[in-house]
């Protein structure tokens, strides 16, 4: 497959204005002002072949949406190429921004105080879409992201996942041959988020596009790509598949459990103890992979058990195990 | 670009742009009074000392009447408010969204909802127009058709400088967010030289001189005279020819304002 995506030494440094509170430093920073370089990308270089699905993952601040911005032309690097479709995607050529899309956040293509509908229409216009290629593709859009009953609203009264439904709809109504895609999910219920996953598979083998995606759920990463782009301080620490970092990386699954009484149970002798401070009632522990089974049947039989939960450890840990390591 | 397709481009724009100001009929209303009351105010009093007087520097009551009342469809004709519907886009982001669209967002979306904005605004202006009319009963006989053909191409002359001189202002956003005081400045020289508080005749020789020479008059001053026939074939020619040269100006600034800031966006937020 040919190359669609190549990226060498991109770099990005932002020059944050920096200084300390106060009224004396406030009077001097309005004289000199002292400005501290962020390294948000640090020579960067990777590869994506046409119709692949690459997840790119890192913790918050990692350079992952700095990369996409590059990428897609809205930010300039400060060092290194980039090169997408042949294309220098900060040249913003009209021919560029037609063939690939963006989708970040959820106020990006639709107007806030009008029907989506007419955004929609606007977008045909300047994507230049013909007529039946528009209807065509709006069906296709709408049997699967159920846009109709959205289209009449103002989008400011839509909830946060009808919104990002139509957002992803108005950025693929051009049929992108790129996909660059930052948190496509987020504030969606499960069955929206798994829509959107099947709705993505599906366009990547009907047309053969090229996405780029980031998600902080593990889920959307484990359903579409093979293949794992992770980048942390702005390195890039990984690039290959998303099996091998699992079995290298968290070979283990978290049992979290409630229980009657923990008086006189000792849960390390089940696994390693861990906090998790967003369900205090829990009681978990690390397992290794394999010992999920014999380890959960054991608890079962020996613990006051009411409620267990078995789950792979979160996305953020592992990549964040994977620095560590 | 093929020209039905810019055309449909602008169409749609027109729709959503349109369908937009609606929903702030609020606002337009508090623009409206905003931008009513100095002029109103600058009648009253000019009419009744000219009343008193019998004429100012050689102006009548009339005279003062008909050139405030057609300063306020020139004015709204030739204003604009790119640097309050843009300058915070590019200072919180939301830029981002506009900029991946395959059309400049300045010269399309916010040239559009300028002319929107200008659309709502006069039909809620006309009312108010004429009820001043019927209240000052200016005689505008000195108005002719000739006249009001000239000063079409004045007043599109007029925004066309003023929006892109505009659109250099509110790109400075691109690196400093002090735009609002730049744009202030910007508007105390527009006060000074377009005719906006007094007819220039009022004004000092020396100002009425740098006036002729500045883009500012292009959006009041020359439009208003044009329309009641009171310039001279050779001073008409003067003001086309000056008007043509910031024309050019105001876009080779934009151009390059545009094209360097951009570089420096930096895509804050979403």
């Amino acid at each position: 497959m040919p190359t669609t995506i190549k990226v060498e030494k991109l770099s990005k440094t932002y020059q944050v204005p920096e200084r300390e509170g106060g009224f004396g430093a406030a009077v001097q920073s309005f004289f000199k002002r002292k400005y501290k370089d962020v390294k948000a990308v640090q020579e960067v270089n990777f590869e994506i072949a046409q119709g692949e699905i690459v997840g790119f993952l890192g913790p918050n601040g990692a350079g992952k949406t700095t990369t996409l911005k590059m990428l897609s032309g809205l930010l300039h690097p400060t060092g290194g190429t980039a090169n997408v479709l042949g294309f220098t995607p900060w040249e913003l050529k009209t021919e560029y921004l037609r063939s690939m899309t963006l989708v970040m956040g959820q106020r990006n293509r639709l107007s806030w105080d009008i029907p989506a509908a007419d955004s929609f229409l606007l977008g045909q216009a300047i994507y230049r879409i013909p007529d039946d290629q528009y209807k065509q593709t709006y069906k296709e859009l709408d049997e699967l992201l159920e846009l109709e009953p959205l289209m009449k609203k103002p989008v400011r009264n839509l909830s946060l996942g009808e919104r990002m439904k139509c957002e992803i709809a108005a950025g693929l109504l051009h049929r992108p041959k790129v996909l660059f895609l930052d948190e496509p999910t987020i504030g969606l219920d499960i069955t929206g988020q798994s829509r959107i996953r099947e709705f993505l598979r599906e366009y990547n083998r009907r047309t053969g596009a090229t996405i780029l995606l980031t998600s902080h759920y593990m889920a959307d990463v484990t359903a579409l790509c093979e293949r794992i782009i992770i980048i942390h301080h702005g390195n890039l620490k990984y690039d290959g598949s998303l099996n091998d970092l699992s079995r290298r990386i968290a070979p283990f699954k978290l049992i979290g459990v409630r229980l009657g009484k923990l008086n006189g149970h000792d849960l390390s002798l089940y696994g390693v103890p861990v906090q998790n401070e967003e369900d205090a009632e829990k009681h978990y522990i690390q397992v290794k992979a394999e010992d999920v089974t014999q380890v959960t049947s054991r608890m079962l039989s020996e613990l006051p058990i009411h409620d267990i939960t078995i789950a792979d450890p979160p996305i953020e840990d592992v990549i964040e195990r994977a620095f560590n390591e | 670009m093929k020209g039905d397709t810019m055309l449909k481009i602008f169409q749609r724009l027109w729709q959503v742009n349109w369908a937009e100001q609606w929903q702030y009929r609020a606002n337009l209303m508090m623009y409206l009074l905003y931008w009513l009351v100095s002029p109103i105010i600058h009648l009253a009093v000019w009419t009744s000392i000219a009343n008193v007087n019998g004429t100012v520097s050689g102006l009548t009551a009339n005279d003062f009447a008909t050139y405030y009342l057609l300063l306020l469809v020139v004015d709204q004709l030739t204003s604009n408010i790119t640097i309050h519907i843009f300058a915070y886009k590019v200072q919180d982001g939301t830029l981002s969204g506009e900029l991946i669209k395959p059309i400049h967002p300045m010269l399309t979306n916010t040239l559009v909802n300028n002319i929107a904005f200008k659309a709502i605004m006069l039909m809620g202006f006309l009312p108010v127009w004429i009820v001043l009319n019927l209240i000052f009963r200016p005689d505008f006989s000195a108005v002719t058709w000739q006249g009001i053909l000239l000063a079409v191409p004045a007043i599109i002359l007029g925004f066309m400088v003023n929006f892109l001189m505009s659109g250099v202002m509110t790109s400075i956003a691109f690196w400093t967010t002090r735009v609002y005081s730049i744009n202030e400045f910007y508007f105390a020289m527009f006060v000074l030289f377009s005719g906006q508080f007094v007819p220039l005749q009022l004004m000092p020789k020396a100002i009425q001189t740098i006036a002729k020479y500045l883009p500012f008059q292009l959006q009041i001053y020359l439009p208003i005279q044009l329309i009641q026939n009171r310039l001279s074939p050779a001073e008409i020619a003067q003001s086309f020819l000056v008007g043509l040269i910031w024309l050019v100006v105001a876009i080779v600034l934009f151009n390059w304002v545009w094209r360097n800031g951009v570089k420096r966006f930096s895509a804050v937020g979403a």
